[in-house]
């Protein structure tokens, strides 16, 4: 990527540590990535993926150690530059998260809740031009024909495409996407990350996304991030990555029964 | 158990011979447990002794069935309405109070949902705020609210009966809103947070959404019960249908106060029918159970529902990430299409905002009607709390006396609704008739509006506490039976399927599974049944029943007698704080 020949560093997590009492989420994790970089965030569930992603968007506050995002220290942030700074980093998570009972478009307008002062509620509450662009973000994913459907009539694959076009709304500088297949089935899973892959490159976004499936990360990212029970075990391109290799992340489970495993949950899910 | 257990295997462990013979595990009892059984007798002792207490022996049901069988011949043939003008005109009057009582309180409970919802609390000291308002709101009975706030508006005016029922009703109304913020999914909320969401657009776009349907049948519910109240209202000259029967009875006319008991009671049903239908309509609430009036309405709208299934499978999703076409295409899709769910959901929200202006109309709402010089004294007369002429000795009395009848009431209840309950559960009842008439005869009973048949028996049979206990131990029924039916229905099937498989009769089954494991619901339902028999019981004091109730209605009217006002509502706010305590306590020893 052309970022190699001038690193930016959007993200710079340093010594972060996450206590929760009862259990340890996080241990001296440390990470970087650059502007337009697209990073895979590897490991079982329960190895801490979602809850570094959670801290980056200060949804969650580090025990010890800084999350620096876009310039901004995020645990030192008050509550209204922490939003301007959320407006600015999108999320997209495994249960969608959609509001079941508002229609796709106005859905996709509550990303837009970050550019606007003052509750909204219905679809005539957000500026036509608003609507315009929440209209364009849904022809992008390829649902404007269910603009004014109720969310919870679309299918799983259908409503993730709608939750990116939520994030599209935020016209976001960094993605980050929690299990965003995990509930998909595999068809749909494929379509989702094609597509984010292809918004990521069109709109030179910064994109960070946890996955739980080897064969996934291998191919779609341009680097990969192994998480541990809370520790970073692995930070290495994409590119030269063997399987093998990727699959030490899980541990003392052998390869061809931790593939097995892995392949059997990936169908399950 | 695991502790003798680990005992037992210790002991047997191998290379080890059991040094002394292994002596029978003894049961051990808990503290607490010993605490709560002994808490559930002095509870069914207190019940046992009120309906002692009551004075209801042979000779006063002499009395009342000479006054009941007196009465219906008398009356019988002399039942008169007033003139259909008259009555549309003074049911539109009572509904416009009712309507418009009710939805001040639901405006009122949104932010003290807010505050009082675990999930949205802004501070832990605000949730309190949000709570306590919630008791002591539901705590204060709407006769004394209307008394007492009447000295401040002008005679005949219906705004005291707005105030009294939209406080009275804060306090379910904000309590269920609060319940229904704790139950949604936080997903959605969270995304608009992530997205950079304020506190305040986090609710409106992705909690309200959600809330909206329990909300609404929440505020629906609270109307038939308001309907109901408005009956008793009346006695405190919050003008309508209660307070013209109220008339007829003061003036002995006993066949026209009569008629218009009846056209509430047919009012009351009417609207319990209306709401259940629109909750129904409005909310796609679709009925599963097994039941003959479930059956029959899935019957029904099966058809709809088959047309309305998505269409997405039709929809072949592309996943093209094309760059944006030309906002002009776009331009013609800002307008919502007015399928069928729009063009329904836009009739009821014209029909319920029709429904409204309708009331506010009909209720002659007119700020003249306030004396504003009668304002500040009003406020300050229930400052200092004050135990009046009657006296602490006389006030506890009278609690004394209104407990007895909530305890009494809610005995006979538990007792008959546990019979008719049980038989009600699919899993008890033998058969899918007796199910049925079970059910029917709960909704039956759910449906007598209990305040008004309680009016009924104090005018007849005279002042006292028995007519305010029939009416509620009758009442009672119909709703602890429903909720120990369906607690029945949802115990864990698998001790019933185990008591079967070994040769376990209907009765053992009964006795063995299911009666063990809805026990703890069945306590928190009885108690929750005594809860609202205080309120009741307080309430139809006021009408004669006498108990607390009637101290309240005394001094309530009387501007120097308010600081009693504040006493007595104190004391029942704890009262049934003590109450909500023994509940949650006995469902945490039992639970």
């Amino acid at each position: 990527m052309s970022t190699t020949t001038r690193p930016a560093p959007v993200i710079r997590v340093t010594g972060v540590t996450k206590d929760y009492g009862s259990a340890v989420g996080l241990r001296g994790v440390d990470l970087t990535v650059n502007r337009g970089e697209v990073v895979v965030l590897l490991g079982l569930s329960g190895s801490g993926k979602s809850t570094l992603l959670r801290h980056l968007d200060g949804l969650e506050r580090p025990s010890s150690g800084e999350v620096e995002v876009l310039g901004e220290s995020v645990p030192r942030l008050r509550a209204r530059q922490l939003r301007r700074l959320r407006g600015r980093v999108a999320m997209i998570f495994q249960q969608f998260e959609l509001v079941p009972s508002l229609t796709v478009l106005e859905n996709v307008l509550t990303g837009a809740v970050g550019q606007l002062r003052g509750p909204r509620l219905g679809l005539g509450s957000y500026p036509r031009s608003f609507r315009l662009r929440a209209l364009a973000h849904l022809e992008r994913v390829g649902l404007l024909a269910r603009a004014y459907d109720r969310a919870d009539r679309l299918s799983g694959g259908q409503q993730q495409r709608v939750a990116i076009a939520r994030a599209l709304m935020q016209d976001p500088e960094i993605l980050l996407a929690d299990e965003p297949v995990a509930s998909l089935d595999p068809e749909s899973s494929r379509q989702v990350m094609a597509l984010i892959r292809e918004i990521a490159a069109d709109d030179g976004l910064t994109v960070v996304c946890s996955l739980h499936q080897v064969d996934l990360a291998l191919g779609w990212g341009d680097r990969v991030v192994g998480l541990r029970s809370g520790e970073i075990v692995l930070d290495t391109p994409t590119a030269g990555l063997s399987k093998t290799k990727a699959m030490e992340i899980y541990g003392r489970v052998t390869t061809s029964t931790a593939e097995l495993q892995l392949e059997f949950t990936g169908a399950l899910l | 158990m695991t502790a003798t257990l680990d005992r037992a295997s210790a002991s047997l462990a191998p290379g080890r011979p059991p040094a002394s013979p292994i002596a029978p595990p003894r049961r051990r009892v808990s503290g607490a447990r010993v605490a709560g059984w002994l808490a559930i007798a002095a509870l069914l002792g207190f019940g046992v002794y009120s309906i002692g207490g009551l004075g209801l022996d042979a000779s006063y049901l002499a009395h009342a069935s000479a006054k009941l069988s007196q009465f219906f011949g008398q009356t019988s043939n002399t039942i008169t309405f007033p003139s259909p003008a008259d009555l549309a005109y003074l049911t539109g009057l009572t509904l416009g109070v009712v309507v418009l009582g009710t939805l001040v309180a639901a405006l009122i409970s949104v932010p003290i949902a807010y505050l009082a919802a675990a999930n949205t609390a802004p501070a832990p000291w605000l949730r309190w705020l949000g709570r306590a308002i919630g008791v002591v709101t539901r705590a204060v009975p709407d006769v004394v609210l209307a008394f007492s706030v009447s000295l401040m508006f002008a005679l005949g005016s219906t705004i005291p009966g707005v105030i009294a029922i939209g406080i009275h009703s804060i306090g379910m109304i904000s309590k269920l809103f609060a319940d229904a913020i704790e139950q949604i999914d936080e997903g959605p909320r969270t995304a608009i947070r992530a997205a950079g969401g304020s506190p305040a657009q986090q609710f409106w776009a992705g909690v309200f959404p959600q809330v909206l349907p329990a909300w609404i049948a929440t505020v629906l519910h609270r109307f038939d019960i308001n309907v109901r109240g408005s009956a008793i209202l009346g006695y405190a000259g919050v003008g309508g249908l209660g307070y013209a029967m109220a008339l007829a009875f003061h003036q002995f006319d006993y066949g026209r106060g009569f008629g218009i008991a009846i056209v509430i009671f047919a009012l009351c049903v009417a609207l319990e029918i209306v709401s259940s239908t629109v909750r129904r309509a409005l909310l796609g609430i679709q009925p599963t159970g097994r039941g003959l009036g479930d059956r029959i309405v899935r019957a029904a709208t099966k058809g709809r529902r088959a047309a309305d299934a998505p269409a997405g499978a039709s929809a072949r999703p592309t996943a093209v990430a094309s760059s944006a076409a030309p906002p002009a295409d776009l331009t013609g899709l800002l307008r919502r299409p007015w399928t069928r769910d729009r063009v329904r959901n836009t009739a009821w929200v014209v029909a319920a905002l029709f429904f409204v202006g309708l009331a506010i109309w009909w209720a002659q709402i007119d700020p003249n009607q306030i004396m504003w010089p009668q304002v500040a004294p009003v406020l300050s007369s229930f400052w200092p709390p004050s135990f009046g002429s009657a006296g602490a000795a006389a006030v506890f009395t009278a609690l004394l006396e209104t407990l007895q009848v909530a305890f009494a009431a809610a005995l006979v209840s538990l007792v008959l609704a546990l019979a008719i309950g049980s038989f009600a559960a699919r899993n008890v009842a033998p058969n899918g008739w007796v199910r049925g008439v079970a059910r029917v005869v709960l909704t039956a009973l759910r449906g007598i509006p209990e305040l008004i048949v309680a009016l009924f028996l104090i005018v007849i049979v005279g002042l006292g506490a028995i007519p305010a206990f029939v009416a509620l131990a009758i009442g009672g029924v119909g709703l602890l039976g429903k909720l120990i039916a369906d607690s029945f229905e949802e115990v864990d099937a698998g001790p019933e399927r185990a008591l079967t498989a070994a040769g376990a009769t209907r009765t053992q089954r009964y006795a063995a599974a299911t009666l063990p494991q809805g026990a703890p619901a069945l306590i928190g339902h009885a108690l929750y049944l005594v809860d609202t028999n205080v309120r009741a019981a307080t309430l139809l004091g006021a009408v004669g029943a006498g108990g607390i109730g009637y101290y309240l209605a005394l001094s309530a009217p009387q501007l120097d007698l308010h600081g009693e006002v504040t006493t007595l509502v104190a004391i029942l706010v704890v009262v049934v704080l003590a109450l909500e305590g023994i509940a949650a306590w006995l469902r945490r020893v039992f639970g």
